[in-house]
């Protein structure tokens, strides 16, 4: 078994989105970033994911500075960024597609992923025909199709409405519950507070503009977490304190 | 304040299937682990501050919950029902099993799927909406269309190739 | 499907038994509708082989602009002085170049018509992918860059999908730019001698200047046949095929249609069974594209480097070619400066003045014109329902075609006015003012049905009505339309000033000076390249001043005060 590291260093000059910041992603963690609005917790992901360079310092992946392409990362919208000429099947297919994977293959993979987000029977629906839930599925398991080690959510939940949010975060605790599925690390951006203790193993918290890391927590409770427990309110208080 | 409760509860139990139209399957989900959170029940106005969402939006929802038979709504009050709980604690799979029985019951769901089941071959939108229409009246025949493709797709009980614009049958995977 | 084929039947039968009668009864006419069909089939292909080498030029065009920083620097701004070329102005050089090219064989000939008609098409189009591929949502751009789409894999899946909505927009409108050039094209003077083709533009234009009133208008009649046959089986499910490539699907909230880009076509019913017949018979093509894409990506897949070679080669040999032409141009231009002014450049000022206010009265008209039936059209379904077909078949005959009308209206009226009557003048007028009113009218109607239902409903609610319903919200709600409209419908003007200010007919010309017909002048009967050369820049001056001086401004003015949010 792989152990998955990450390391980050970050010096960012003129406009000091983040000021020099470094931290490490292990096997099974589920870390949340949180931070105000502006605090360059977006820009982190997508350096993470090797959509935009760091100003200076590297990012790694088992050792290796991280490439856009990488298979072994995989991203996870805020609005989605389906294709909207493709259908469900062909969004999912799209990365494996990329990968170069066999066309039975291909359809046996999405098949596979579009089940575990519960969208069978959606397979051939366009975009357009599914509620925010279901796009955020498609989403995710375009995700997980590519079979990556970490996955990367910006802002998963903030586009949908709060029912259809909750119903789809326990969706996702419940899949990275089975660990016959990948990935192997989860990384999410969240502005909201509640959500990252209600999901995270770690929480790192950044200061507004310029980025800082503030603190970096453990969040010990059991699971399922219930977020009218006192102990829950505890987490949450604390970093809200360390925000403001 | 209690008068006003009591109105919500008349009007979602007056609301009917149309309502189905309106929400999605993670919004019904999501009222009914809301009010299992706050002990399975729960007055309006309380799930309302407790999901953050005004009665405007949150009213599909529970109107689609009730007929679904996943909520029972009595003098503003919301509770679970034993098929909710059931509901709750199944897999993925399980859930659109359980659904599937509640939808495939629907009188409208219940025409169209015979019609197709007679028919041996795909059904023209145009068709499907025309039999709704002379059951249910056509200014909410578009509604229920939507309605039911997407919960016939969800419970694996319907295709739909919106290009060709053609409705099929289709068996719910193992 | 199989009630299609039998209807299908069933004409055709009717169609030969018709033929039959005819010959009978008049052979003559069955030989001329024969003659005409022949004459349609070659105007129609030579538009097609036209649009297919714009399409191809617009889509490279337009995906280098946007995809290559380094390129774009110069491409956009060489775009921008092309599509303000009056078209017809370098007809003359081109013509006379192909026709050199090929000694003389009508090939040439054939060549320049379709180049120019590549010319009026493609600018518009390159436009429309370059905007579509800067447009695309950021977070699609980095879902495609996150799950590795490169090369072509990308091109297919996110460029190529997100422009085709914009792409088959400016279609339609080039399409109907190409009808009016190809009308022009077909029958040409330059260097004293006339250069003709065979098809419905030329037998148009000869029986115009023989004034031969039966044949104008079977000529006339067959080309807006033609035309409308292609905006119902071409355009119309063409744009409804479009639609579906529509980037709706932002942050989950699918954003409300305002007003369909297809307002011309709102008449023409849909044909949903014979669509689907067509998209059967379609099923090898799209089978044979994504069996290519995938030999196109494996080949990619397999040779990474070669390709990357391939675009660093193709843009320095567009960087040579760019130099060469810029620099033989100046060239030109400085040898040009160095001799005596021709002596017909003292009428330059006084032309371009004339042009401008022959061009500024037929907008005048145009304007005056077309507001108030958009509003009527927009606001009311019934009267949309009566006349929308009635003006789009109107719409559909290139202001070229109708020369020779234009003209017999024209002395017919002037006659009426004595000695003061100047048909030539009147002519010109009408040409420009059909060239322009269309473009106007149909971004008006669009505009019209774009005001949101509220807004209408509050203005009645608040009591508005009449001069101030107009000035507070009619007016106001259709500007940007407006200006949309009136950027296209002066560039039409411009390039219909050629075919206006000089205009042969019923063995007479009728002529006005103006920019036009300097132009004219310069090819014959005098041929004078350095004023022919001093005339198009003065108009692309214009032109260009127009744009940047007053539209630019206007419109970006009229965005921040009237948008509609929606």
């Amino acid at each position: 078994m792989k152990d998955v590291t990450k390391s980050f260093f970050e010096n960012g000059k003129e406009f000091k989105v983040l000021e020099p910041l470094r931290f490490g992603l292990a096997e099974r963690d589920f870390v949340c970033v949180v931070g105000p609005s502006g605090c360059g917790k977006s820009t982190l992901l997508r350096i993470i994911v090797g959509l935009e360079p760091p100003t200076s310092g590297q990012v790694l992946f088992e050792g290796q500075p991280i490439r856009a392409d990488n298979p072994q990362v995989a991203m996870v919208f805020q609005s989605f960024a389906l294709f909207p000429w493709l259908t469900v099947q062909q969004n999912v297919e799209l990365g494996l597609e990329a990968k170069g994977t066999h066309p039975e293959e291909r359809q046996r993979i999405a098949r596979k992923f579009i089940e575990a987000v519960g969208l069978t029977g959606f397979e051939d629906a366009y975009p357009r025909e599914l509620s925010g839930g279901m796009k955020q599925r498609v989403g995710i398991a375009r995700a997980l199709g590519i079979e990556p080690l970490l996955l990367c959510m910006d802002e998963p939940f903030s586009s949908l409405d709060p029912l259809t949010a909750q119903n789809l975060r326990d969706e996702i605790l419940q899949l990275w519950s089975n660990p016959d599925l990948p990935p192997r690390a989860v990384l999410m951006v969240t502005h909201a507070i509640e959500e990252a203790v209600y999901m995270a193993d770690r929480v790192i918290v950044l200061s507004s503009r310029p980025g800082r890391m503030v603190a970096e927590l453990s969040i010990d409770l059991p699971r399922p977490r219930n977020r009218k427990e006192p102990e829950f309110y505890g987490w949450v208080d604390e970093i809200y304190s360390l925000i403001v | 304040m209690s008068n006003s409760h009591e109105n919500v509860g008349r009007a979602v139990a007056v609301a009917d299937f149309r309502s189905m139209a309106k929400v999605s399957v993670g919004q019904v989900l999501g009222l009914v682990e809301a009010i299992d959170e706050v002990g399975g029940v729960a007055d309006v106005a309380t799930i309302s501050q407790e999901v953050d969402m005004d009665l405007d939006r949150l009213g599909p929802v529970l109107a689609a919950a009730e007929f679904l038979g996943l909520l029972t709504v009595e003098d503003g009050d919301v509770r679970m029902t034993d098929l909710s709980r059931k509901l709750l604690s199944a897999s993925v799979r399980e859930r659109k099993a359980i659904l599937r029985r509640v939808i495939d019951d629907i009188p409208v769901f219940r025409m169209v799927l015979d019609a197709a089941r007679q028919a041996r071959r795909p059904l023209e939108r145009q068709e499907v909406l025309d039999s709704i229409a002379a059951r249910a009246g056509s200014h909410q025949a578009e509604d229920l269309f939507k309605a039911l493709v997407y919960w016939g797709r969800y419970v694996e009980l319907v295709q739909y190739d919106s290009r060709a614009e053609q409705l099929r049958l289709r068996s719910p995977s193992k | 499907m199989r009630g299609t084929r039998r209807w299908l039947r069933l004409l055709a039968g009717i169609l030969v038994l018709a033929g039959l009668g005819a010959l009978i009864v008049d052979p003559q006419g069955v030989v001329t509708a024969a003659q005409l069909t022949l004459l349609a089939a070659f105007s129609t292909a030579r538009m097609v082989v036209a649009y297919l080498v714009a399409l191809v030029f617009a889509i490279g065009y337009g995906y280098a602009a946007a995809t290559r920083r380094k390129a774009a620097v110069f491409l956009l701004p060489l775009l921008d002085i092309l599509q303000s070329i009056p078209i017809l102005g370098f007809f003359p050089a081109a013509l006379i170049f192909f026709v050199a090219t090929f000694h003389g064989h009508p090939v040439g000939i054939e060549f320049a018509v379709v180049f120019l008609i590549f010319t009026s098409m493609a600018w518009n189009m390159a436009f429309g992918v370059y905007e579509s591929l800067t447009t695309i949502p950021q977070d699609l751009e980095a879902a495609a860059a996150a799950f590795g789409l490169r090369g072509w894999l990308r091109f297919r899946y996110l460029s190529f999908p997100a422009a085709i909505t914009k792409l088959i927009y400016n279609s339609v409108l080039s399409w109907t730019n190409g009808w009016f050039f190809l009308v022009a094209s077909e029958v040409f003077s330059a260097g004293g001698t006339e250069f003709q083709r065979p098809g419905l533009g030329a037998y148009i234009a000869v029986a115009g200047r023989n004034g031969d009133a039966t044949a104008i208008l079977g000529g006339i009649g067959v080309l807006a046949a033609v035309v409308l046959a292609l905006d119902i089986f071409l355009w119309r499910p063409l744009s409804v095929w479009s639609e579906r490539f529509r980037m709706d699907v932002a942050a989950g909230r699918e954003i409300p249609r305002v007003a369909s880009p297809y307002e011309r076509f709102r008449w023409i019913p849909r044909f949903p069974r014979a669509r689907r017949q067509a998209a059967v018979w379609l099923r090898p093509v799209v089978a044979g594209y994504h069996r290519l894409s995938g030999r196109l990506e494996r080949v990619y897949a397999a040779h990474p480097k070669v390709l990357i070679e391939i675009r660093r080669i193709d843009l320095a040999m567009f960087l040579v070619v760019f130099v060469i032409v810029v620099s033989t141009g100046l060239l030109g231009l400085g040898r040009m400066f160095l001799r005596p002014l021709p002596v017909d450049a003292q009428f330059l000022p006084s032309a371009t003045a004339l042009s401008f206010v022959r061009l500024l009265v037929a907008y005048g008209i145009a304007v005056a014109w077309t507001i108030p039936v958009a509003v009527l059209l927009g606001e009311s379904q019934r009267a949309s329902r009566l006349l929308a077909p009635v003006l789009e078949l109107f719409a559909s005959l290139p202001a070229t075609a109708l020369l020779p009308v234009i003209v017999g209206f024209s002395v017919f009226v002037a006659a009426s006015f004595g000695r003061f009557g100047q048909p030539a003048q009147l002519a010109a007028i009408l040409v420009a003012l059909f060239s322009m009113q269309w473009y106007l009218l149909f971004n008006l109607i669009a505009g019209v049905r774009a005001i949101p239902e509220d807004l209408r409903q509050a203005a009645r609610s608040f009591g508005l009505r009449g001069r101030t319903y107009w000035k507070r919200v009619l007016l106001p709600a259709i500007t940007p339309s407006l200006l949309t409209g009136s950027i296209t419908a002066w560039g039409a003007g411009w390039n219909a000033l050629i075919v206006s200010e000089y205009i042969q007919y019923a063995g007479q010309v009728f002529e006005v000076l103006g920019l036009g017909s300097l132009l004219n002048h310069a090819v014959y009967p005098t041929p004078d390249n350095d004023l022919l050369i001093l005339t198009i820049m003065t108009m692309i001056v214009v032109v260009l001043a127009m744009n940047k001086l007053l539209w630019r401004p206007l419109t970006r003015r009229a965005t921040l005060r009237y948008r509609l949010e929606v």
